[in-house]
């Protein structure tokens, strides 16, 4: 059998008082894929994103496997860089605009990725962000905007996983339409997948094969 | 020491009269301090009382292992002590701030002692004793300052470290800047006062050299070297205690506990913040 691109698992989670959110969850993604993680709220979507890229506890006996290759704890810092979340409340350094699109190429994990400015600005571009400077603090973007920076970042950063915690959130229907259209784009390169969590799946882009937490 | 004077309790009786006045006023202005006060300079004599006999034996003794002793209980009184004003502990916060101490006073401790001044014998209780003090006394602070810097970083900050974390930053790398941020912050106490030294306030080592009767050069010597003594101790120690607590709130593969923190009861900064202020003119 030909092995997956991508796997992760088996995950479990449970609440505080004991309750069971979900067990023995695996994940696995085809090359050039655009797959949906899809659950009510608060069944444990975040979680499990978060799981996969080791951040949350809950991951014991976990496998991490990249393009055949396997990634043990020790290996996370690393496994991360490639398997890069964009979490939900699209967090920010503080610092500027452009601080914030190029730290990810200063670590010691960027492995060679350099950070090129014109391809930020297509980007910014493409997601509505023409207007924003780069020298502009960071912290003064709003909701909406926050969420397309993310985008950018994550876009630049060009890993072979993408897994979006509601990359859409605080959008328009065009501009969640349009940034919907990029990811799908980047997912569709040889050597990338991404997984996405929606919040609301009518966008007619919107497709593509669908993991469903209980 | 020709201009030493010699205190008899007679004189010390005579002194108990300026903490009477202080009592005093707490009365007429209803302050109600009077019982804070009253117990608090009887545990002063009571401490100081013991302290004074506890040294003039293990002076007498001319043993090293009296003085070691005697070193190992400052050392983790003092490494209790630091943690207590701490707004957020953990586990193992006191272990971690009584290796910082050991440390970092050790070190200092040794090049000041045996290269500086070079005691003989090694062990000079005279000397090895209050300089260990000064430098236990004021990395405390420093640790302290530090470590609260530090957890506060971490736990209003959590977002940013996460975002590092998420594009594969390393441990050390994730916690570079709360680390650098506490260390500076313990290290400002003794820059202001290396700044202003002699000048806003005359050092409380020189002062006590001078009353005891040393030439007021010399004793400007020894309290160059106390500060700079100072300076050295309260870097390695925040540095220390930072690395210490940054390996137990974050795993190596770089995960985030902040549930081995626990908040401290009680608002303990401000008590901690006034204490430390206090204890930085007794250098």
């Amino acid at each position: 059998m030909k092995k997956p691109f991508f796997y992760a698992g088996p995950f479990s989670a449970w609440v505080p008082l004991g309750r069971t959110l979900y067990e023995g969850i695996e994940i696995e993604l085809a090359e050039s894929t655009f797959n949906i993680l899809k659950g009510a709220s608060g069944c444990g979507k975040s979680t499990l994103l978060q799981q996969i890229v080791g951040m949350k506890p809950g991951t014991k006996g976990a496998k991490r496997i990249l393009d055949g290759k396997e990634f043990d704890q020790s290996m996370l810092p690393e496994w991360r860089s490639k398997v890069t979340i964009m979490m939900q409340d699209a967090p920010l350094l503080s610092g500027t605009v452009r601080e914030n699109l190029a730290f990810p190429f200063r670590l010691k994990n960027a492995g060679g990725r350099a950070f090129h400015w014109a391809e930020a600005l297509r980007l910014m571009h493409e997601t509505g962000l023409g207007h924003v400077k780069s020298e502009q603090d960071a912290g003064m973007l709003s909701g909406g905007e926050r969420h397309r920076l993310a985008l950018v970042r994550a876009l630049l950063w060009s890993p072979a996983v993408i897994l979006a915690d509601e990359p859409l959130a605080g959008l328009d229907e065009a501009m969640a339409e349009r940034c919907l259209a990029l990811l799908k784009e980047y997912s569709s390169r040889p050597g990338k997948a991404v997984l996405c969590v929606l919040h609301n799946l009518d966008y007619p882009k919107a497709t593509g094969r669908t993991f469903k937490l209980p | 020491m020709q201009n030493f004077t010699f205190l008899e309790p007679i004189d010390l009786l005579i002194a108990t009269v300026l903490v009477v006045a202080a009592g005093t006023i707490s009365v007429l202005l209803r302050l109600g301090l009077e019982r804070s006060l009253a117990i608090a300079a009887t545990r002063c004599v009571l401490q100081l009382g013991m302290v004074g006999l506890v040294l003039e034996k293990i002076f007498g003794i001319d043993h090293p292992l009296p003085v070691l002793a005697w070193l190992a209980v400052m050392i983790a009184l003092a490494g209790k002590e630091a943690v207590k004003r701490a707004r957020w502990n953990y586990r193992g916060i006191t272990l971690d701030a009584v290796i910082t101490m050991t440390f970092s006073a050790m070190i200092v401790g040794a090049i000041v002692t045996q290269a500086v001044i070079r005691v003989r014998p090694w062990y000079n209780p005279q000397y090895v004793i209050p300089l260990l003090g000064m430098i236990l006394g004021n990395s405390l602070n420093g640790i302290s300052l530090c470590l609260d810097r530090f957890t506060d970083h971490i736990t209003s900050r959590t977002s940013e470290i996460e975002l590092l974390l998420a594009f594969g930053a390393t441990r050390s790398e994730a916690m570079a800047e709360p680390l650098q941020t506490a260390v500076k912050t313990g290290m400002i106490p003794i820059i202001n006062n290396m700044s202003v030294a002699g000048i806003v306030s005359l050092p409380g080592m020189m002062t006590g050299q001078i009353l005891a009767g040393a030439p007021p050069i010399q004793a400007v010597g020894y309290q160059i070297v106390v500060m700079f003594m100072i300076a050295a101790a309260n870097a390695l120690g925040s540095m220390s205690i930072a690395s210490l607590a940054s390996r137990r709130l974050m795993e190596p593969y770089g995960r985030l506990r902040l549930d081995r923190l626990n908040k401290s009861k009680g608002p303990r900064i401000g008590k901690g913040a006034m204490a430390g202020r206090k204890s930085h003119t007794d250098r």
